[in-house]
């Protein structure tokens, strides 16, 4: 049968199929692709669970790293005998920090920013303050956790 | 060729004299900035060496988060010639990042970027790019600390634009944080994506360059020039120059071997006084030049779009360098050129230095 009136050549309309078909082909193709190419990303803790025994005893003005997720936290023992907890990545590059006891200061040596023992940006790039967490102490547990966070152990 | 019935099977085959014909017919214009075409063919050079010491170490290296920094070791200490390969490595990258460099500022202060040759400057530029993907997938390879903080400190960078900056930062990781995937990942991008990717910009780039022929410095355009063929002339020369450059990289390799750091540890600080590759010492310097915070906005962010501002600048030359396209002087663009060249060996004077 031949059409009288049409508003599509023949022409156009089997490329617009067939780029359509293959730009459906493609797109579909390239989304599997970057599906698979992007990872799967962890989260960053709410909290961690360490064994109060093993930061019980640190000497005063000095810190001990514990495992943050993938980077790293800092107990950290002020001369009053008091201790804070920081997460030990500068604010600016995520460099780890390191603990001057003579400065009493928090160090970063990738871009030479400085962060005092309350882990307030002082000097150099850094834009912000080191995060501190709230530590708290249940039983044999030494629970460091992020500000705001309800904790919610599992039941043993 | 001294084998006729090899050389008869081929021509009956193929226009062997045809072949022989277009490789007689290049010339090239002899002048006195003529030493400036060397440099591409050096980085040529340099790059074919690092394809080959890469496929020898790629026989030994073990890309797993647990065993890399080891398996370098036991490259340097235990295998026949392994910390020669792993140094002339090092050495060649340094070397080709070094002449890529050179040959992006012949090429721009030349103005050999202008019209028609706008396509073999993008493609140089993307290569160069690569180059320094390159190097920082490379270097993160080793594993040792300064190895784990510069790729922080670069894809942290990454994630600072905005928009697709978060994205940017977690494609490159493949983690939260540079993580045993990120060596995995960067693994992939230095042994298998980034070579197959420069192989192929490389012959567009050499053939656009073949297409057009070699781009005379505007100054020297109405004089008359005598040209030498490529074929044995320049050849010749570029070979004695190659071979200058193996010496070069020979004996750095053989004196300097490069120090492997203290393997990298998530929980340690690094090393005090820690320094990029020299490549990203500009950068480092420009970002310390701004403040954590401006007007309320994040410093890093405003740093990251000036830089990448500035770079795209750079890329966009050939198309904003009307002048020279038409043919006419400029000195606008000149000034440019040198502005860019004494910022970058100011900046990674200083970041030397500091």
């Amino acid at each position: 049968m031949k059409l009288k009136f049409s508003l599509v050549t023949r022409r156009t309309f089997l490329n617009t199929l067939f780029f359509g078909w293959l730009a459906a082909f493609f797109s579909g193709t390239v989304y599997a692709l970057m599906r698979f190419a992007f990872p799967t990303l962890g989260k960053e803790p709410d909290f961690v669970v360490l064994n109060w025994k093993d930061f019980a005893h640190i000497p005063p003005n000095s810190v001990k790293p514990f495992p943050w997720g993938g980077t790293v936290g800092l107990c950290y023992r002020k001369d009053d005998g008091s201790m804070i907890a920081l997460k030990g990545v500068c604010s600016h590059m995520e460099c780890n920090v390191a603990y001057k006891p003579a400065e009493r200061r928090f160090y970063c040596a990738c871009h030479q920013g400085w962060f005092d023992a309350d882990g307030r940006n002082i000097s150099g790039p850094p834009p912000k303050p080191l995060e501190t967490f709230v530590i708290t102490q249940e039983g044999e547990k030494l629970i460091i956790a992020r500000k705001g966070v309800k904790v919610e152990l599992p039941k043993a | 060729m001294n084998c006729p019935r090899l050389r008869d099977w081929l021509e009956e085959r193929y226009d062997i004299e045809g072949i022989k014909g277009i490789a007689l017919s290049k010339f090239v214009p002899e002048h006195r900035h003529d030493i400036w075409y060397y440099t591409g063919g050096v980085t040529l050079f340099l790059f074919i060496l690092q394809f080959l010491t890469g496929m020898l170490l790629a026989f030994y290296y073990v890309p797993h988060v647990d065993f890399a920094y080891k398996s370098i070791i036991e490259i340097v200490t235990k295998l026949r010639m392994g910390w020669f390969f792993k140094s002339l490595h090092h050495w060649g990258a340094q070397m080709a990042i070094l002449f890529l460099f050179v040959h992006l500022f012949g090429t721009l202060l030349m103005k050999s970027y202008r019209k028609p040759r706008e396509l073999v400057w993008v493609t140089g530029f993307v290569l160069l790019g690569i180059s320094i993907f390159f190097g920082l997938s490379g270097y993160l390879l080793l594993w040792d600390e300064r190895a784990f903080a510069a790729v922080r400190v670069a894809t942290g960078g990454a994630g600072a634009f905005p928009v697709v900056g978060g994205f940017i930062k977690a494609f490159l990781r493949g983690s939260i944080d540079v993580t045993g995937e990120t060596l995995l990942r960067f693994y992939a991008f230095h042994v298998a994506i980034l070579p197959l990717v420069t192989l192929a910009l490389i012959g567009l780039h050499l053939l656009l360059v073949q297409f057009h022929g070699m781009s005379v410095p505007p100054s020297l355009e109405k004089e008359k020039l005598r040209e030498v063929p490529f074929f044995p002339n320049v050849f010749y020369k570029d070979l004695m120059i190659w071979l200058v450059v193996l010496g070069v990289v020979v004996t750095l390799a053989v004196l300097f071997p490069p120090e492997i750091g203290v393997k990298a540890d998530p929980l340690a600080p690094p090393p005090e006084n820690i320094k990029p590759e020299w490549y990203f010492l500009f950068l480092l310097q420009t970002l310390k030049l701004f403040p954590g915070s401006i007007l309320g906005m994040n410093g890093e962010t405003i740093a990251i779009l000036t830089v990448s501002g500035a770079i795209l600048f750079f890329f966009l030359i050939p198309f904003l360098d009307r002048r020279s396209a038409r043919g006419e002087r400029s000195p606008l663009f000149t000034w440019i050129g040198v502005f860019y060249l004494i910022y970058f060996l100011v900046m990674t004077a200083v970041g030397f230095l500091s």
